[in-house]
């Protein structure tokens, strides 16, 4: 948009790799360590999506293995070099895409929203180029798709100066027409040591808001992490939908005038937004004084402006449709919460809302007790993914802290897990690094409502356990009591004296 | 004494019975006591302690710790019955350590003797004769005996032996357990005079004066345990006049009101209070009146430390001090004074041995006589 064409011959074009290659602490690579765990998990998200757009249970296996020989002295040990490979069962790539999947920002021309997992919309093919520039060497993908008697493997390489790919190998691998899938494969510099525990930790949470996918990860270090299905249940597929006029601003609306082949603005309103009709088109028009017949691409620059602050501020705007989102859904919560083993959960999933036109659904719970640890810990997804890092400037956090356990019969110390998802066109995040949801009024009192709901139940539970479980203490005492009541009262009386009927009676009536 | 035991083996039965009956009937069992809370014990001038059915307390085999107190009773009662039929006496310390057999400790998980001494103060209680709490002396549960009477008394205690208090060696006779069981055949005495202190009561004997005054001497040792207490009583019941010589300070109040009055605490376990018993001394008119006997070393008087003048303001809510004219006296004067004195004060005098026991004996006869008790 802005590249400062033409005003010096000393300023040259920059390709989208080129700038990356210079900026790449702002997606997320900026150390060896985190370039490590951000590039495994955008392949990973990609795979997911990749099977998950195709409605197959997903079943990803990520291999890492270290290329440069292990190093003796492992304190001073800084970046190594290493291979990673990630297969998954997803509906593979066609042959012609293969090369763009590397150093192309792709940006379709439809216009239409749809949950994702990308944190940035370019999946994992910042990895691939963090990947090429850090070791020079060319990835490899093996990919195939169903129906296809065959599938390719390519060998290849970006240009960096000129953005374009270059294929170095390629043939064509025969394949059964059910299989299908992507294998990618590619060497990068990471630290890991340095990465290790935030990786694992990525994998374990990722197993508990995917319970439908099979991971397996084998680390450098020999060791295989494997997660099994839980559950063989897809979320419900988000449905591509336009944008809402509430969640654009004036350069989409540009382009959006641009690719439209409507005749008059009230076809274009029509046409191009979600839960816009004719009478809405037609009333908003009249609201912004535009003429609803004028053809748009006859708007000038500061007409789009006012439509624009016209389109904020009109009221009757019906809200956007949350068809677009794919909430995982609280059987396939409490699917992936069992990888924590607790006694019981609760999940609750909030009515969708609205955030600057873009729709979000909450979806909470709260586990307690079983192999969860003493006290409160958070788990964070968001369009689910998990979320690691910033904890406590989430705002989860904020409301977790905020809670009143007492009142719902707990305390810090109980082994408790606070599980927040939240699935929205756009995640709310605070930050560039995309790690934490911003404290945003109706996110929050979403939150803070579906917990608490999520409470009530929980309490109401722990209470009949710990009842139950005192009753239970309680009878089994007296039992106790009564038995050796009886058994002394026998010896020293030289009969039978039995309390059987006692407890065969009365057991249960008294309080 | 063996007709007290099977009266209490008994009784024993009797109660366990009823407690496996109710429950081989399938019904918690349930017991009602009177507790020692104030409401429940009165005191009066002429029978010291005395037990109130006042208010009543409730052991429901429903709730669980009453099941386990219930538990404990029955093992205890079960443990006073084999003893008494075997002839045995048990220490609290051993019927602490009864509850040590493994199969009930992992049952009662007693882990304190105070569990224990509960259980046998709540079995007094519960078990009743003639209306009376049985005594813990008659399940056989004694604490270990304390106190020496020296004199000419005639008896046979549980052993069976005949003997003569004065002839049973150089204290003279050490007090049974069970005074109660006692068999008293003669007494010679005019006066028994019980003295706190085990050093002043041996000087006594060891200057003749029993034999002199014709008179008992015992020996306390501090505080006098329930053995004694009941021999006290025995005495008394048998017409023999009750001197005390005790030391001037709040803590001998003490122990003159328990001979006296008995305590609160086992208001319920009668035979423990002698109200016919007298102090002689060491009063503070022997000290401060201007014809008190021991005027002369007034200034042997040490001050009282902080711990006495607590005792001596908590003695002012203790009924059997603060409700009897002369001890409530002897406690303000003493607050006031900020002064006790000790037995040992006689030896500030520092007269030659023949003039010392001229003086036991003169203090003796006189403060006998003061309260129409006459010795030769």
């Amino acid at each position: 948009m802005l590249t400062p064409k033409g005003y010096s011959t000393d300023i040259t074009e920059l390709s989208v790799s080129a700038w990356f290659y210079r900026n790449r602490t702002i997606a997320g690579f900026d150390n060896p360590a985190r370039s490590l765990y951000v590039s495994i998990r955008e392949i990973v998200e990609n795979s997911l999506d990749a099977c998950e757009d195709e409605r197959v249970l997903p079943d990803v296996s990520v291999l890492l293995h270290r290329v440069s020989e292990v190093r003796d002295d492992l304190l001073n040990s800084g970046p190594e070099i290493f291979e990673l490979t990630v297969k998954d069962n997803g509906k593979g790539i066609r042959r012609e895409d293969i090369p763009v999947l590397i150093g192309k920002m792709l940006t379709g021309t439809k216009f239409t929203l749809k949950q994702s997992r990308g944190t940035f919309g370019l999946g994992g093919s910042l990895a691939l180029l963090y990947g090429q520039v850090t070791t020079q060497e060319p990835i490899e993908v093996v990919t195939g798709q169903r129906y296809e008697p065959q599938g390719h493997r390519i060998v290849m390489r970006l240009d960096i100066e000129t953005n374009q790919p270059v294929i170095l190998e390629e043939e064509i691998i025969p394949k059964d027409p059910d299989e299908m899938g992507t294998m990618v494969s590619f060497q990068l510099q990471g630290d890991w040591l340095r990465s290790k525990r935030r990786i694992i930790e990525y994998f374990s949470q990722t197993a508990i808001i995917v319970p439908h996918a099979s991971l397996l990860f084998e680390t450098p270090d020999g060791e295989v992490l494997r997660f099994d299905r839980l559950i063989d249940r897809l979320p419900v597929a988000p449905k591509e939908m336009r944008p809402h006029p509430r969640g654009i601003d004036v350069e989409m609306l540009k382009k959006m005038i641009e690719v439209s082949r409507a005749r008059n603005l009230k076809s274009f309103l029509k046409g191009a937004f979600q839960r816009v009709g004719v009478s809405i088109a037609e009333e908003f028009l009249s609201y912004s004084n535009l003429d609803s017949e004028r053809p748009p691409s006859s708007l000038q620059q500061h007409e789009l402006v006012s439509m624009m602050n016209s389109l904020a501020s009109y009221e009757k705007f019906l809200p956007p449709s949350p068809k677009s989102l794919s909430p995982a859904g609280t059987k396939v919560l409490m699917a992936g919460v069992q990888r924590l083993s607790p006694d019981f959960a609760v999940f609750k999933k909030r009515s969708p809302n609205v955030h600057e036109g873009h729709p979000f659904i909450i979806e909470t719970g709260v586990a307690y007790g079983g192999g969860l640890g003493a006290g409160v810990k958070i788990f964070r997804f968001a369009n689910r993914i998990p979320l690691l890092y910033d904890e406590s400037s989430d705002v989860t956090h904020r409301v977790v802290r905020n809670l009143n356990l007492k009142h719902y019969g707990l305390r810090q110390d109980d082994p408790i897990a606070f599980v927040v998802h939240i699935c929205s066109t756009k995640i709310p995040y605070k930050t560039v690094g995309k790690e934490y949801i911003a404290d945003v009024d109706v996110v929050r009192r979403e939150i803070e409502l579906g917990f608490k709901d999520c409470l009530r139940e929980i309490s109401g539970r722990v209470r009949k356990r710990e009842r139950a479980h005192k009753q239970m203490k309680r009878e089994s005492r007296l039992i106790q009591y009564y038995q050796f009541m009886s058994e002394t009262l026998s010896s020293a009386l030289d009969r039978d004296v039995s309390f059987s009927s006692l407890f065969a009676l009365s057991g249960d009536d008294d309080e | 004494m063996s007709d007290t035991n099977s009266e209490v083996i008994e009784l024993i039965e009797t109660v366990l019975e009823t407690l496996a009956e109710t429950i081989d009937d399938g019904v918690f069992p349930e017991i009602g006591y009177f507790g020692s809370k104030k409401k429940n014990v009165e005191y009066s001038d002429l029978e010291g302690y005395i037990p109130v059915a006042d208010t009543p307390s409730f052991i429901d085999g429903r709730k669980v710790e009453s099941a386990k107190t219930i538990a404990g009773l029955v093992y205890g009662l079960t443990r006073f019955k084999e003893h008494l039929e075997q002839k045995m006496s048990m220490s609290l310390r051993d019927f602490y350590y009864m509850h040590k057999v493994k199969r009930v400790q992992d049952v009662l998980k007693i882990s304190n003797q105070t569990e224990t001494n509960r259980l046998i103060n709540l079995s007094e209680r519960i078990i009743k004769h003639k209306g009376a709490s049985v005594p813990r002396e008659e399940f056989g549960v004694v604490s270990s005996p304390k106190g020496t009477f020296y004199g000419d008394v005639t008896l046979s205690d549980l052993s069976g032996k005949r003997l003569t208090c004065n002839a049973a060696g150089e204290y003279g006779w050490f007090i049974s357990s069970r005074p109660s069981d006692v068999q008293i055949h003669d007494i010679n005495i005019d006066a028994a005079v019980f003295v706190e202190k085990e050093a002043m009561a041996r000087n006594l004997i060891e200057l003749g004066l029993p034999e002199q005054l014709s008179i008992g001497v015992g020996s306390l040792f501090g505080q006098p345990g329930r053995n004694m207490r009941a021999w006290i009583r025995r005495l008394s019941d048998n017409e023999v006049p009750i001197l005390v010589l005790a030391d001037m300070s709040p803590w001998s109040l003490r122990i003159f009101s328990t001979i006296k009055s008995n305590s609160i605490e086992l208001a319920n376990i009668r035979g423990l209070a002698t109200p016919k018993a007298h102090l002689i001394g060491l009063t503070t008119k022997d000290f401060w009146w201007k014809k008190g006997m021991l005027n002369g070393i007034e200034h042997s008087l040490e001050t009282m430390s902080s711990s006495d003048i607590k005792c001596a303001r908590q003695n002012q809510n203790i009924p059997a001090i603060s409700q009897d004219e002369f001890l409530r006296k002897e406690n303000e004067t003493m607050l006031k004074k900020k002064r006790k004195g000790e037995l040992e004060a006689f030896k500030a005098f520092g007269l030659p041995l023949s003039e010392l026991k001229q003086l036991y004996v003169n203090y003796l006869s006189t403060k006998a006589a003061d309260i129409d008790v006459k010795l030769i």
